[in-house]
């Protein structure tokens, strides 16, 4: 440890101040824009935005589509991360290639394979036919499933390779001993993997939830019109509507829920750790 | 019994979902057809060809690579004395610090566009390319102090330290002996920022304006008017690009132990 | 310390990558819709630029997005000249964004057809393109002869229907209001039959094109679009049709107009004049991008079956004027959000 302070300082400052001017100072103001009524400081934007069911239902929807994919992500993300650490060394890495493969795809290429896979000819409505389980093509796109999907598979990649990380940091024989001490799995989740990897869970539903919150392009191209959400709304006020008080207080939400989401995850994560 | 079964089952199942869609793009990069398809219909090179024939794509291109080279370096330039600070020096305030470089991940990228549009680009006249230059810099930032702290916290500090004490200049003992230590690290770090700065649409979205256009947005712009494979011809291309590029660096510094 | 430097060489490769485009003296800034832009390079601006000897600089968007920045850039104008639809130019008239154009600078002024002289009768902008909105069916799957068609029980689970804030919604929802004998301005009646059908219905689109991968994935049948956005249609190995509907086609037209504040307005009109000439305006309607506003503009058949063309054509129409357009917009927006947005 050093303990120069004046050097330390001028060490971190930079990137500190730079954070600031770029981001903290425009979305204070972008904030606090929602904030100004007719006459000086006032809620109105928001009591505006809130009376609109319209409004209210894409809020919902938005926050229900985050919540499900964060969910989805971390159990999909458990059983996967669990089998890819449980593998040798050399497969362990390839394998943990290809979760990061489809990351190096362009986000717009990704969304717009959906409309491929998802249409009434689609892959996954002819594998249905198939076994029998429809006679008529299901429609999924401009639903929410679909929106689902695409933000799945757009993020879950991101929770895999935080709890990958976090169970190879568990003990090597902690599981095994507690199933022999007569613990089924769903206790030794609870008791043992869970404290234990609580911090990939949180980096991991973090920016999962985060991620889903912010992408643009999925729910622009995979709901369209009939599946608005804040960030399609936002970009609609903004261009269409040019309402800036609208635009100030979608942003707010958007933040609060990404704020929310991460201390709400820190709370689980600890609470369920007993510390 | 049942786990030894189940384990690669999910996995298989996990990557079909993950991979599928980018199989799909690269099969619809070799389409002859007129539209994305899957199967294709016939084999061509076209759509290959004809991305480097449309203009627009190689003006986006060049400006999304000084904007990903450009951010991620001077995230680096920033990033590596936050991160240094951070582990090895009594920081009062170091939480601070670090909330704030950690930011960009919590605050949506389309808000903080939006913000440098309203406040930065149309009252204080900054160009639209230094706008983009500094919200792709200060997303980045994040990860850039996340790995090089990384790497550091597994490289002991006693060795600087009795370099310093053997009469080292503390800046000749970073750049002698922590320094060629994290390598990797900032090697990782700039990689995974140059993939983010690449593939970033929300921050862009609003930052665009007469001849400047991030690859992305172009992409997006293009595919709202033609609905040709080309797009996927071009995402093929760019993602056997990063892959090729990850897979040197794997190969050459063991890569993937700082991701 | 680490600030400076960062700032300054990222000024320095700015101004790297910028200089190409500041090497040539002039420029001029042009806004523009998005769509054809290899095309329109081809013909319209690397011949411009060669014979002004000057660069051209492209913003593209469309009509409404580009709109809004215009507004945010009121102070400070980048763009010179735009082309946009003859609402939003009302629009941007009545807010100040543009200037009266001095048509005495335009040599092919006389050449254009009445409709396209003044749409709006302020002087700020002059038509370069109309088009007929109807709609795009296949033949083989349905029968279209009303507007009121689309929405028959059978029909409207294949049908895409446009976004209120596009340039067709407004005028489609006027049509089906007049097949269900309802012309009232406010178009209450036909967005009501949308709302009724509006599960059913596929997608409210916002951009034209995702509806030539929609029609070759059988995703749907049918959708009302603007005759520019044909020509992908006819290349698919599908039996598609443009509908006649008894009730008529509706359509729309697109105008220049000149930015309030623009530093190069002789440029900007110079552009304007060579886009209106005869040999350019035949260039782009061989293409089979814009029908042509110059009236000594001659096509072959097999093109002129493919764009919308000649005055009769325009003349019958049924256009809903700019001001109708502009004063309802709110309140579309707004009935529509109600209605059909939840």
């Amino acid at each position: 440890m050093f303990h120069n302070r004046a050097e330390a300082y001028a060490l971190a400052l930079p990137a500190a101040v730079f954070a600031a001017i770029v981001f903290l100072v425009p979305v204070g103001l972008l904030l606090s824009e929602g904030l100004h009524g007719p006459g000086g400081w006032s809620l109105s934007a928001y009591v505006q935005f809130f009376s609109e069911p319209l409004n209210q239902k894409i809020f919902l929807r938005t926050l229900k589509l985050g919540l499900m994919v964060t969910a989805t992500a971390a159990v999909i993300g458990y059983a996967t991360a669990y089998a890819i650490v449980s593998m040798p060394a050399g497969t362990k890495g390839r394998m943990i290639g290809l979760v990061v493969l489809p990351m190096m795809i362009s986000p717009v290429a990704r969304t717009y394979a959906w409309i491929v896979i998802l249409g009434r000819t689609g892959i996954v409505n002819e594998a249905l036919k198939f076994v029998g389980l429809t006679d008529a093509p299901i429609r999924f796109l401009f639903t929410e499933t679909a929106v689902f999907l695409g933000l799945l598979q757009l993020f879950l990649p991101l929770m895999i390779i935080s709890l990958v990380s976090a169970l190879e940091n568990l003990p090597k024989d902690a599981v095994p001993a507690a199933r022999i001490l007569g613990a089924n799995w769903l206790q030794v989740f609870v008791k043992i993997i869970l404290p234990l990897t609580r911090e990939g869970l949180i980096v991991g539903g973090t920016l999962v939830f985060t991620g889903s919150l912010t992408a643009y392009i999925t729910p622009a191209i995979l709901g369209g019109s009939k599946v608005l959400m804040l960030e399609t709304l936002l970009y609609q006020q903004v261009t269409v509507a040019s309402n800036f008080p609208a635009a100030s207080v979608i942003a707010f939400l958007l933040i609060a829920m990404s704020f929310s989401a991460n201390i709400l995850l820190r709370r689980i994560a600890t609470a369920r750790s007993g510390k | 019994m049942t786990r030894n079964i189940l384990a690669p089952l999910t996995l298989g199942l996990v990557l079909l979902f993950l991979i599928g869609p980018f199989i799909i793009i690269v099969a619809a990069s070799f389409s002859a057809g007129e539209t994305l398809a899957f199967p294709p219909q016939g084999f061509s090179f076209k759509w290959i060809a004809k991305v480097f024939t449309v203009e627009s794509f190689r003006q986006s291109f060049g400006t999304s690579l000084f904007l990903a080279i450009g951010g991620t370096l001077a995230a680096l330039i920033l990033g590596i004395p936050a991160a240094y600070a951070m582990s090895r020096y009594r920081l009062p305030g170091a939480e601070t610090v670090r909330f704030m470089v950690s930011l960009p991940i919590v605050v949506p990228g389309i808000v903080v566009g939006l913000a440098l549009l309203r406040y930065f680009v149309i009252p204080a006249g900054v160009p639209i390319l230094l706008a983009l230059f500094l919200a792709h810099t200060a997303l980045i930032l994040p990860y850039a102090v996340r790995v090089v702290s990384a790497s550091l916290a597994n490289l002991r500090s006693d060795m600087e330290e009795a370099a310093v004490i053997l009469g080292a200049s503390r800046i000749g003992a970073f750049v002698r002996v922590v320094l060629p230590n994290i390598r990797g690290g900032i090697l990782a770090a700039f990689i995974l920022g140059f993939v983010t700065s690449f593939n970033q649409v929300p921050v862009s979205l609003f930052l665009s304006g007469p001849g400047v256009r991030t690859l992305p947005i172009d992409m997006l712009g293009y595919m709202e008017i033609v609905f040709d494979p080309s797009i996927a011809a071009l995402s093929s291309l760019l993602a056997f690009l990063s892959i090729g590029i990850v897979l040197l660096a794997e190969r050459f510094l063991g890569f993937s132990r700082y991701v | 310390m680490k600030w400076h430097t960062v700032l300054s060489s990222a000024m320095a490769l700015t101004l790297g990558v910028g200089g190409a485009a500041q090497a040539q003296e002039k420029t001029l800034t042009i806004s523009v819709y998005a769509f054809a832009q290899d095309e329109y390079n081809q013909i319209l601006y690397k011949p411009f630029e060669e014979k002004c000897g000057c660069k051209l600089v492209v913003e593209t968007g469309n009509s409404v997005e580009r709109l809004a920045k215009m507004e945010a850039n009121k102070a400070a104008p980048v763009v010179d000249m735009a082309v946009i639809s003859t609402t939003d130019a009302l629009q941007a008239s009545r807010a100040g964004l543009i200037d009266t154009i001095d048509t005495s600078k335009l040599s092919n002024y006389g050449k254009l057809y009445d409709i396209a002289k003044d749409p709006n009768g302020d002087g700020k902008s002059v038509g370069y393109t109309f088009y007929a909105t109807s709609i795009v069916y296949r033949t083989d799957k349905m029968k279209i002869t009303s507007w009121a068609d689309l929405l028959k029980p059978e029909y409207a689970s294949h049908v895409a229907w446009p976004n209120i804030t596009t340039n067709q919604g407004p005028p489609a929802l006027f049509m089906l209001g007049t097949a269900l004998g309802q012309t009232a301005p406010d178009l209450k009646a036909p967005i009501a039959a949308i709302a009724d059908k509006k599960d059913d219905i596929v997608t409210f689109y916002v951009k034209s094109s995702q509806l030539v991968q929609l029609m070759q994935q059988e995703e749907i049948w049918a959708a009302p679009i603007g005759r520019f956005s044909w020509a992908p249609f006819a290349k698919l190995d599908l039996p598609l049709g443009w509908a006649t509907p008894k009730e008529g086609q509706t359509g729309g037209m697109n105008v220049m107009v000149l930015t309030k504040g623009g530093k190069n307005r002789d440029l900007a009109l110079q552009f304007m004049d060579y886009w209106l000439s005869t040999e350019v305006q035949t260039k782009i309607a061989e293409a089979m991008i814009d029908s042509p506003a110059n009236a000594e503009v001659k096509v072959s058949d097999a093109v002129a079956n493919n764009i919308t063309y000649g005055e009769d054509t325009a003349k019958n129409l049924k256009l809903i004027p700019a001001a109708v357009a502009l004063d309802n917009r709110d309140a579309w927006l707004a009935e529509w959000n109600a209605k059909v947005g939840q």
